[in-house]
Parts: structure tokens; C-alpha cells; sequence
């Protein structure tokens, strides 16, 4: 059949419609690589988080058993209740949720603020400043970690929830800022022009033009900013000391410590924690991945 | 006329980045410039304020185990650096394919990243323990290994074990930074290289490579100083470990003031890390400019 139909073509042309599926193969090869190539790291990320489930639902028995259960023999939602029994995971939530929320909410209206300035108007120390918001990234956050914590014991705040937001807003107020400018520059200023024709002042341009226009930027920095909070630990790990004010990273650093480990508690424990990042995860995904790199890649 | 113009462009410039402003020069400029002091002074910080000038300095610098420490804290980050640009790039430019399902796969591959580091190290932990874990487990049932390894108790298995999770946990961003510079390169460019026939290997170097020049440069940067001072995937896994052979600087500061309440010294290390920073982020910022010019 396919004989019949070629043959009726010019010699040129069915040369052409050779090489065309010579690339045809070929991309066809290449697609079958590409899809081994994610599907063997996306294996390596996905067993060790199921893992993390099955290890959860064991009873601790099948916990060590040999040869290890793949899927728990016993499954039981023992863990998930206990663990909330035996340690005060209750004050760890309240404590993460509080300070992380409080932190992100200073840490991006400030940093929309700044960024806004720095992407519509040119002042001295305009470049100084970019350049140090970058650089900030590279000083050793231990570094901050001894004055922090002598500053903090100077105050009388070693051990309170304020010491970690005002950690948390130093650490996030840059990247913020520089991710905050890269979205508003891919602003037209025109807006801002034809806004400000209309007799608003720079700021009513900001809050009422620009500012709802920004949204997924603000979106991507309010995640980013959540989740390196929501995750932070040497900090939060020095600067709390009384059990009912420490922080869910720490708290399940805490349970690793332990003499005898109780992995399906350490597991569901981490299973919690992760609630609140797919949440967040799955409503911004989008949002997150492009506000991320605007900052990064627009100039 | 324009001079009042301009005025008026930076006074409004500095209004709203004044708040900002204010909050890094408090929380960190004057913190850092903190630590330099306490570097020079014997402290416990409560009672005890002795200077010493650059005495922990010039210590610190002929210490042997300090020096290591540096060593290790360059192995662990030149190979974690690798690895995430390795892997990173490699997913990022099949996932710019615009392959079907390329978005389901992206949201696994970025799960890492989202995951605490506390969660990644234990479950690393949990999966590599020498009885019950999952690893040995497979590797006896495949036959690669025929007893059970004790990973974390031979130094080379261990830094290479912490070196593995952390590009595990590390690599999204990079795919994620490497991704965005992808799609800032114009189609143009590819159209045109595909008309003059070239292969997609070789659009890929001459293209593709050229194009994330800049980007690649910045991630280099944030990747190299995050990865310098990591602390908490390798705290929890080792604690420095076995024998010292995971004693990272980050580690050594943390027990130097928080363990042996020797901050004035554990200061001075810091300010030793920022300095290697700083010099190294000089040069990829040299490599930056020379790009722009």
C-alpha cells in the first residue's frame, strides 16, 4: 500500500520523504531517551516519598522486619495518632504556623515596596544596592547565627516567637526584593505613565495599578518565602529552648535524636509538616516556577 | 526642568525602597558587622569580653583540623554544585522538549525542593540504615552487595552519601533556574540553525549553551554559597561523622560556639567562610560583567 502511493511520486520527492522519517526515527529514539531519562529520576524521587508513607503505616514490629515490607503487612494508623500524643507536635504547629505567616506577610509587602522603587526609578545606590541583595545570599547564615543570638539575648528575646519572624524576614526580605523586581519589570511602564496622567500620585500607581496586576509575582514570593521558613531549622534550633515554643523542623530533628528512633512517628510526623507545603504546592505550582525565575532572568 | 525631574524620580526611588533599606542594614550589615567584632574578642557573650585581636585568626589558619574542615566543606560543595547542574540541565533540557506529560513529570521532579531538610535527611537516614534499611535491602536482593554496609561509618561512603542527598534534595532549583533561561532564547535562533541544518547536538552547544551563559552564572553563584554553608542534611545524617570525616565548617562553628561556648573563635570562622565567599563570587561577577560588555 504504501509501495502504491510513493510510486506515483517524483524521484526528488521521494527522496525527500525518506529523509523525513529518518528524522522521524530518530526523534522517535530520542523521545523513547528522554522518556527513560525522567522516568528513572522521577523513580528515585517518588520511592523514597513512598517510603516515607509505608514506613508511617507500620506497627513497630513490621517496622523491623526482614526482609523490610515494601507495603506494611499490618497497616495502622497508630503513628499518626500517637505521635501527636507523645511529643507536643500541637505547639510545634501553632508556633511554625505563626511565626512563618507573620514573617512572609512583613517579608512581601516590604519587598514588593522596595522592588516596586527599584524597577521604575533610577537613585544613587540603586546598583549598590541590587548587587547587595545578591551578595546577601552568599553570607553563611551561621554567620548571622552568634550576633543574632547574643542581639536577641541583649533584648531578652532568645525564646520567643518574635526573635525567629524577624530571623526568618532577614533571610527572605532579599530574594524577595530581587524576585519582586524581575516581575514588575516585565511590567510596561506605560501603565504606571498613563496612571499617573490621570493625576494619581506614585503611590496610588503602585497599590492600585500595579499592585493587582502583580499577583502571581506576589503569589510566587509569598511561597517562596513560606517555605524557606516553614523549613528553616539551625535557627530556629539555637534561638528555642522551652519545648512549647519550638518549631516543627525541629521538633522532628528532635525525635531523630532520640535513644530509640520511632521511624513511623518520625514519618508521620514529616507526613504532617508536609501539608501544609502540598497545599500551597498545588494551588501556586504555576505561578511559583515563573515568578521564581523572573527575577533571576530579567534584566 | 530634567534636573527637577530627576530629583523627583529618586526621591520617590528612595521612598519606597527606604523601609527595605532599613530592615537589611539592621538585620544584616550591622549584624555582620557584629560578628567581626566578637571574632576579635574571647567571649562566652555574657560575662566574659576579652580582645584578642586577630589571635583566633592567625590559630584558626594554621589549625590542621580547621583546614581540613575547609577541604571537606569545598569537596562537599564543588560535588554537590556539579551534580545539581548535571542533573539539573540534563532534566531541564529534555523537559524543554515540550514532551506530552512534561508538566506531570516536572511537578515530581521538583518535589524535592519543596520537601523540609530536616524530612529529606531522615528518610535518607531511615533508607540507608545498615539492618532495616531499603538500600541494603536491594542491594543484597540484586547481588551488588553481599553483606549489609554500614554507610555512614567509612568517611568515604559517608561524604559521598551526604553528597548524593543533598544533590537529591538540590538539583530542582537548578533545573527550575536552567528551565527559565531556556525559555528566554529565542525560537528564532532554532529555526534558523534547523534551516542550515543543524543537528539538535549541535544547536544545543551553540545555542542553547551561549544562551544560559548568564543565568548559569547566577545560579552558580546562589548554588556555590548555599552548598558552602550547608549545615542541617548533613548535621542530622553524621553529625560530622565518622571520625570527623563530614565536619563541614558550618558544623565546626556550630559546636565551637554552641557546644564549647567558644563564640569569639566560632565568629572568626564565619567571617573566614564570608571572605572565601566573597572572593569567589568576585570572580563569576567579573565573568558576569565581562559577558555584558
Amino acid at each position: 500500500m504504501t509501495m502504491n502511493s510513493t510510486s506515483t511520486l517524483e524521484p526528488k520527492a521521494l527522496k525527500k520523504l525518506g529523509v523525513m522519517s529518518d528524522v522521524n526515527v530518530a526523534r522517535k529514539i530520542t523521545n523513547l531517551t528522554s522518556y527513560a531519562v525522567l522516568i528513572f529520576f522521577s523513580a528515585l524521587i517518588v520511592f523514597p516519598i513512598l517510603w516515607i508513607i509505608s514506613t508511617s503505616l507500620k506497627n513497630e514490629e513490621d517496622l523491623f522486619a526482614l526482609p523490610p515490607q515494601i507495603i506494611p503487612v499490618n497497616p495502622t494508623l497508630h503513628a499518626f495518632k500517637q505521635v501527636w500524643i507523645d511529643h507536643p507536635f500541637l505547639a510545634y504547629f501553632r508556633n511554625s504556623l505563626l511565626i512563618v505567616s507573620i514573617a512572609t506577610l512583613i517579608s512581601v509587602s516590604f519587598s514588593a515596596f522596595a522592588a516596586y522603587g527599584l524597577s521604575r526609578f533610577k537613585f544613587r545606590g540603586h546598583g549598590s544596592f541590587m548587587a547587595f541583595l545578591l551578595a546577601s545570599q552568599l553570607f553563611p547564615s551561621i554567620m548571622l547565627l552568634i550576633p543574632f543570638y547574643k542581639i536577641y539575648m541583649t533584648l531578652g528575646l532568645v525564646n520567643t516567637h518574635a526573635a525567629l519572624i524577624i530571623t526568618y524576614v532577614s533571610f527572605t526580605i532579599p530574594f524577595c526584593t530581587w524576585m519582586m523586581r524581575g516581575y514588575f519589570n516585565g511590567i510596561s511602564k506605560d501603565l504606571d505613565m498613563a496612571a499617573q496622567i490621570d493625576g494619581a500620585s506614585r503611590f496610588r500607581v503602585f497599590r492600585s495599578v500595579i499592585l493587582p496586576l502583580s499577583w502571581p509575582g506576589l503569589a510566587a514570593t509569598t511561597i517562596y518565602s513560606f517555605i524557606s521558613g516553614w523549613n528553616e531549622y539551625i535557627f530556629a534550633l539555637v534561638l528555642t529552648q522551652d519545648e512549647e515554643m519550638k518549631t516543627v523542623p525541629v521538633g522532628i530533628g528532635q525525635l531523630i535524636g532520640e535513644y530509640r528512633i520511632d521511624w513511623a512517628q518520625l514519618m508521620a510526623a514529616s507526613l504532617y509538616a508536609l501539608i501544609p507545603l502540598t497545599i500551597i504546592f498545588i494551588f501556586f505550582n504555576r505561578y511559583f516556577i515563573s515568578g521564581l525565575s523572573a527575577g533571576a532572568v530579567k534584566e | 526642568m530634567k534636573s527637577a525631574f530627576k530629583k523627583r524620580e529618586s526621591r520617590s526611588g528612595y521612598f519606597f525602597t527606604l523601609p527595605t533599606l532599613l530592615i537589611v542594614f539592621s538585620l544584616i550589615i550591622y549584624p555582620l558587622g557584629y560578628a567581626i567584632f566578637i571574632s576579635t574578642q574571647k567571649t562566652n557573650l555574657i560575662s566574659e569580653w576579652e580582645f584578642v585581636g586577630a589571635r583566633y585568626y592567625t590559630e584558626l589558619l594554621t589549625d590542621a583540623e580547621f583546614l581540613n574542615s575547609l577541604k571537606i566543606s569545598l569537596t562537599f560543595a564543588f560535588f554537590v554544585v556539579v551534580g545539581n547542574f548535571v542533573v539539573g540541565l540534563l532534566l531541564a533540557v529534555i523537559l524543554n522538549q515540550n514532551l506530552k506529560f512534561a508538566t506531570f513529570f516536572k511537578i515530581i521532579l521538583m518535589l524535592p525542593w519543596l520537601l523540609p531538610e530536616v524530612v529529606v535527611a531522615l528518610i535518607w537516614k531511615w533508607l540507608f540504615n545498615p539492618t532495616y534499611g531499603l538500600i541494603n535491602y536491594i542491594l543484597n536482593t540484586v547481588g551488588l552487595i553481599d553483606s549489609d554496609v554500614s554507610w555512614f561509618d567509612s568517611s568515604t561512603s559517608a561524604l559521598s552519601g551526604v553528597i548524593f542527598v543533598a544533590v537529591w534534595k538540590g538539583y530542582p532549583i537548578v533545573m527550575i533556574m536552567m528551565l527559565a533561561g531556556m525559555k528566554n532564547i529565542p525560537a528564532e535562533r532554532y529555526e534558523a540553525a534547523a534551516i542550515d541544518g543543524a543537528t539538535r547536538i549541535k544547536q544545543f552547544r551553540h545555542i542553547t549553551l551561549p544562551g544560559l551563559r548568564p543565568i548559569f552564572l547566577v545560579t552558580c553563584i546562589l548554588e556555590t554559597a548555599w552548598w558552602f554553608k550547608h549545615f542541617t542534611i548533613i548535621w542530622l545524617m553524621t553529625s560530622g561523622g565518622p571520625a570527623g570525616a563530614t565536619k563541614v565548617v558550618s558544623i565546626d562553628i556550630y559546636q565551637q560556639a554552641f557546644g564549647n561556648f567558644n563564640f569569639g573563635k566560632a565568629a572568626a570562622e564565619s567571617v573566614i567562610i564570608l571572605s572565601i565567599l566573597l572572593a569567589a563570587s568576585y570572580f563569576y561577577s567579573r565573568a558576569i560583567r565581562d559577558d555584558n560588555e
